[in-house]
């Protein structure tokens, strides 16, 4: 098995065997049902999962960062990484390792929640329309990837767990508030600079089942370049 | 197998490490001696590639540990200070875990883990988690997830911490039997510990490598032989006539007892119970002091600048 594997599916484990995994998918799962009770299946609304969709992503808030707060900080804290950037495993590899495992653990929570779609279809007369309830599901996995990057970022620079969750989601915050408020208020065209960073425009696009290609790569390219700095905050441990 | 080439390593203004260097062979267990914050587990983070030296160079079975840091870290089984596990797995999980991480084939995992349990006598245990075992069972799975993939090298940093007296004494010997065809090194506070595991001491204070050699080679020469004497009497002056030369520390017990330790005139246990008797002064100790390793660790750590 690749090395970045042999930590994923290590680490995917740990998540289930400690409270917080449990808690997270029970909260998740719980709330979103709410809002598909209230959104989607009170009679005489539309067959659609708009409102789920958009409370999900708001929920990635504060979920992506109780997911990705233990990843490196617990490491650090416990003294484990010492073992392991001790063992003949690549940085990139734990990097890597620890990001593959919080995105399998996001996908495994949004899979009960395929049943949401499922009662749609069944319960709607017409049935909803398949496109956007895809376009829903890639954009809160692409939301998501990007906001697990963040915090495998917070999560390698430092060894507080409440410091990672804090890190992650005030720089989520920041992000959306920047890209959305403050890009009315400065002057162009540094409006527009901001805006193209914007998560929730791109969010709204997919709702609406548009799958653009340019919101896919930004999503990817953007994770990508926040695991490329992870990398290089794990890899300078080693020269301090 | 282990080449460390004038190391230096600060942190901030601390000097951790300062050129430090020394050459280990197979077959042999050495022991890096030191007190707390002498600079032992720098050195061993350094040999292991988990901390980079600012000066100097290490080579692990010929492999710079920076510039071919991987090939070297595959020859090295290392336990950390305290043994850090996973613990939300469980013992036979983590091994299985450690063994994935040098890529063992599945066969070869599986008798390497089976081996390792035995040799560190974890039967009992290798279903039950981590976490839930004692101090000394976390250190007897850190020590076999070092031993896993039958390393050339097996660092050790303070392997003895949390162990009974009875566990102490298996780690002894199972050290001493790893190291038949490897290089082991043990770094130690403890000197008892070094002194019986070790056929090398190498005592390392504040940075510097202070002494290294033999246990046997190192306090020969080095340590003077001292009387040490108790008695009841108003003056030393009896003791002066037996070894006017010596130099003579006087310390005041209670009831008018006082000891006197006698450096510099060898073994006078004779003449001194001789003067004493013809004094009439009463004793209550005469012996000579052990020429320990004990006694050249503390003259080792107090000469450090």
């Amino acid at each position: 098995m690749p090395l970045p594997l042999t930590i994923a599916a290590r680490e995917y484990a740990a998540l289930f065997r400690l409270p917080v995994g449990w808690i997270v998918i029970a909260l998740y799962l719980f709330l979103s049902g709410v809002v598909f009770l209230v959104g989607s299946l009170a009679p005489g609304s539309a067959a659609t999962l708009r409102t789920f969709f958009g409370v999900s992503t708001f929920l990635l808030l504060p979920v992506c960062p109780a997911i990705t707060m233990r990843l490196l900080a617990d490491e650090l804290r416990s003294g484990t990484m010492e073992s392991l950037m001790t063992a003949p495993v690549p940085d990139l590899a734990i990097v890597l390792g620890k990001y593959l495992a919080a995105v399998a653990f996001l996908t495994t929570m949004l899979v009960p929640t395929l049943a949401l779609p499922a009662i749609l279809f069944y319960a709607s007369d017409p049935p909803p329309d398949i496109g956007p309830i895809a376009a829903g599901y890639l954009s809160l996995i692409l939301t998501g990837c990007l906001y697990l990057a963040l915090g495998t970022l917070a999560s390698a620079l430092t060894s507080s767990q409440t410091l990672a969750f804090l890190g992650t989601f005030m720089t989520i915050l920041a992000i959306l508030l920047v890209s959305s408020v403050a890009a009315d208020q400065v002057p162009q065209p540094w409006g527009d600079a901001l805006r193209s960073l914007s998560i929730s425009a791109r969010v709204t696009d997919f709702a609406r089942g548009v799958i653009d290609s340019a919101h896919i790569v930004f999503f990817l390219s953007a994770s990508a370049f926040v695991l490329m700095l992870t990398h290089v905050a794990v890899e300078s441990r080693r020269w301090r | 197998m282990i080449s460390v080439r004038e190391v230096h390593k600060s942190f901030g203004r601390v000097r951790a490490v300062r050129g430090v260097s020394f050459d280990l062979e197979p077959g042999r267990v050495a022991g890096l001696l030191g007190p707390n914050g002498a600079g032992k587990s720098t050195t061993i983070r350094m040999i292991t590639g988990f901390l980079p030296p600012d000066r100097g160079g290490i080579e692990v079975c010929g492999h710079d540990t920076i510039s071919r840091s991987l090939e070297a870290r595959r020859q090295i089984g290392y336990l950390p200070e305290s043994a850090p596990l996973y613990t939300e797995m469980s013992v036979q999980g983590y091994l299985d875990h450690r063994a994935r991480l040098w890529r063992m084939p599945r066969a070869d995992r599986r008798r390497a883990i089976d081996r390792c349990i035995d040799r560190c006598e974890l039967r009992t245990v290798r279903r039950r988690r981590v976490g839930h075992l004692s101090k000394g069972f976390r250190q007897r799975v850190g020590l076999a997830a070092a031993m896993l993939h039958d390393p050339k090298v097996l660092i050790l940093d303070e392997p003895s911490n949390g162990l009974d007296p009875t566990q102490i004494v298996h780690t002894r010997r199972l050290v001493r039997d790893l190291a038949e065809g490897r290089t082991v090194l043990v770094s130690s506070h403890i000197l008892a510990e070094v002194e019986r595991t070790c056929d090398r001491v190498i005592v390392i204070a504040g940075g510097e490598v202070r002494a290294d050699g033999p246990p046997a080679d190192l306090s020969r020469g080095r340590v003077k032989p001292a009387c040490v004497v108790e008695f009841k009497a108003a003056s030393p002056a009896w003791l002066e006539r037996v070894a006017p030369d010596a130099s003579v520390t006087l310390t005041s017990l209670p009831d008018s007892w006082t000891r006197a330790r006698i450096e510099g005139a060898g073994d006078i246990r004779e003449p001194l119970a001789a003067a004493a008797s013809t004094a009439g002064v009463p004793l209550r100790e005469l012996h000579l002091e052990s020429t320990s390793l004990e006694r050249l660790f503390i003259d080792l750590i107090e000469s450090a600048p």
